[in-house]
């Protein structure tokens, strides 16, 4: 165990000169603030919060650049016992109307003292932040000295003190604020410092992963904090646009360990020339873990084969948000489990049945490790009674390190813990010892690691004239080109003759939903009324409404497999 | 539209394979969805291709390359003669 009472305590006690955080832009432009620079800017931070009447236990939301000063400025908040949640930054595609409502909707429910922007927020997003009377908006600006001492009065952060609320993604993720207190984060950060077996003195973490995901927050900032080891930086843009920057981050920092989703394993070697795989030298890294997506065995082997990284190296593991972060951690120098199934015995009885890999028609699957301590896991029927292992059912945990709630949502607390175990919505099994995850009970659609609700670009596209009101579904479809899924949306539109028109209502349908959301949807099928299934209460079944979509449009279904053949 | 600004665009139409749109330099692309940003790093490499420059990538957003235009301007602005 950790021997910290809270998380502050861990970042207080690091040597002083010791690298924290590096963030790299490109090879002339990158910044490295040491534990003792980090600390002292911190306190500088809780000095400026202080004296700006935030105390113990306010929310704090930051809105800010990922880079040191929202980092700074979280753990200033922390420092205070007051508690931080960081929200993405608004992206330039996103409509200053749908912004708004988002923000409103996190800063009420949070009952939010401060909302914190950096100096350069967009002017034309400022009017969006709007607050209550209750919650003041604050400039984390150039003003705040890089240096200063804590106030004298900071309260006693006790372990079952709130440390700090994560959030998923999208409108309705947005309701879902995970409340976690120290001592969970703690706890977490214990096993998985263990399990990862970290040495203070020889690692170093890369990351492009957002702060405000709990992979980020919880892999790439809190365990560098409190594990005390350094990490290097870049911020998910700066990585999209040149994702081979990692391959040169990693080599030159000598990184030693990575999180990833899968679907970036197919694409930093897609988007590097062949060429140049070679130049680079990624035998520093340890371990470079696969995490919150589904694990897939041939998006991990395209990565090592592409940079020559050796056996042991690839792992995964299964991590949530309303867990502080992994379940699950593969084995350090073995890596995950792969295995391959029969497929009438998988698809019919929902049961494993392994088979050589050879066997005509096999499914493969590749487990996310074993279970970290004091982790439970129970597969559940459809009726909610355990199954046993090599049985698939709906994957449900108890933990020491399990959040208590949604802060401010005791209705969607209750459905998610059901007698002491929180319903992940995942579907899985357990095969000796190791967890495998096969898909979705949920509808939720992972999109580059990223959590987003089918409701919420419903509610778009259903706002669109032309569209039946409620009459969409919109769904995930895997595409194995990029290794992930991707958003397809399918619409009734309000009489049949709209469908002469369909180009251009398809297009309108599109930009509505990146302003709204910032995701581009990959296709939009524009259906006569009366064409989406329904249910008996009338409302669009999205099982049988996404099977119509698969069998009229079998170029779909060719990539929609939740699991790969070998 | 420039040789060079033509060619893109057909890059473009290219990639984006939706029959019916047409891509002129003012249409916007990320912010319209026709582009998701995952696709904007083969977007940067063929604009280097085209411009004989080296553009670092560290300070393009997004948003600098919402349309052909506005992909020139970038490359004329942040773009560095190739070494």
């Amino acid at each position: 165990m950790l021997p910290y009472v809270n998380l502050i305590d861990a970042l207080e006690t690091a040597p002083a000169d010791r690298p924290f955080i590096t963030v790299w832009v490109d090879e002339d432009d990158h910044e490295t603030i040491t534990f003792g620079q980090f600390r002292r800017a911190a306190h500088a931070q809780a000095a400026a919060f202080a004296q700006r009447g935030i105390l113990e236990k306010d929310r704090v939301v930051l809105i800010m650049p990922q880079g040191i000063a929202a980092m700074t400025a979280f753990a200033g908040a922390m420092m205070l016992g007051a508690v931080p949640a960081f929200l993405a930054y608004p992206n330039f595609k996103v409509e200053p109307a749908k912004y708004r409502s988002g923000l409103a909707g996190v800063t009420a429910n949070l009952s939010a003292k401060a909302v914190v922007i950096d100096e350069g927020f967009p002017g034309e997003l400022l009017e969006c932040v709007s607050l209550t009377t209750e919650t003041k908006l604050l400039r984390a600006a150039s003003q705040i000295p890089s240096a200063g001492d804590l106030p004298n009065a900071t309260p006693e952060m006790r372990p079952e003190s709130l440390a700090f609320i994560q959030h998923s993604a999208g409108t309705t993720g947005l309701q879902k604020g995970v409340a976690l207190t120290h001592a969970a984060v703690l706890r977490q950060l214990g096993y998985l410092g263990a399990a990862l077996e970290i040495d203070s003195g020889s690692d170093r973490v890369y990351s492009w992963l957002p702060l405000y995901h709990d992979m980020g927050l919880i892999a790439a900032f809190m365990l560098p904090m409190v594990c005390q080891v350094p990490v290097v930086m870049q911020s998910p843009l700066d990585w999209v646009m040149q994702p081979e920057a990692m391959l040169q981050v990693v080599s030159e920092y000598k990184c030693t360990l990575a999180w990833m989703p899968n679907f970036a394993f197919q694409f930093v070697p897609r988007r590097t020339p062949q060429s140049r795989w070679g130049d680079y030298d990624l035998s520093s890294l340890r371990a470079l873990i696969n995490c919150s997506e589904p694990v897939r065995a041939s998006s991990m082997r395209e990565f090592q084969k592409a940079f020559g990284i050796r056996e042991g190296v690839m792992q995964s593991s299964y991590a949530m948000a309303e867990n502080v972060f992994a379940v699950t951690q593969s084995e350090m120098q073995r890596g995950p489990v792969t295995i391959w199934a029969d497929p009438q015995q998988f698809r019919a009885a929902h049961r494993i049945a392994t088979v050589a890999q050879s066997t005509n028609g096999a499914v493969s699957f590749t487990s996310s490790g074993r279970l970290l301590p004091n982790q439970r896991v129970r597969i559940l029927s459809d009726s909610g009674g355990p199954l046993a292992d090599a049985f698939v059912g709906e994957i449900a945990i108890q933990s020491d390190c399990l959040f208590e709630g949604y802060y401010n949502r005791r209705d969607l607390t209750q459905r998610a813990i059901v007698e002491g175990w929180y319903r992940t919505g995942d579907l899985g099994f357990m095969l000796n010892g190791e967890l495998y995850v096969v898909g979705r009970k949920k509808d939720l659609l992972i999109i580059g690691g990223e959590n987003i609700y089918p409701q919420d670009i419903e509610e778009i596209v259903s706002a669109h004239p032309a569209i039946h009101d409620g009459r969409v579904v919109a769904m995930g479809v895997y595409n194995p080109n990029l290794g992930t899924e991707e958003a397809v949306v399918v619409a009734e539109v309000e009489q049949e003759e709209l469908l002469s028109d369909a180009v251009r209502l398809e297009q309108e349908i599109r930009t509505r939903v990146v302003a709204g959301l910032g995701i581009a949807v990959r296709t939009v099928f524009l259906k006569p009324p009366k064409w989406i299934v329904k249910s008996t209460a009338g409302k669009p079944a999205r099982s049988s409404t996404r099977e119509k979509l698969l069998r009229e449009h079998p170029e779909l279904h060719a990539d929609a497999g939740e699991i790969t053949s070998a | 539209m420039t040789p060079e600004a033509e060619q893109m665009a057909a890059h473009i139409r290219d990639l984006i394979r939706k029959p019916g749109i047409s891509i002129d330099e003012n249409t916007p692309l990320v912010s319209s969805g026709l582009i998701d940003s995952m696709s904007l790093v083969d977007l940067l490499l063929k604009l280097e291709d085209l411009t004989h420059k080296r553009i670092p990538a560290g300070k393009v957003q997004p948003k600098d390359m919402d349309s052909v235009a506005k992909m020139f301007a970038t490359a004329d602005r942040v773009g560095r003669p190739r070494k």
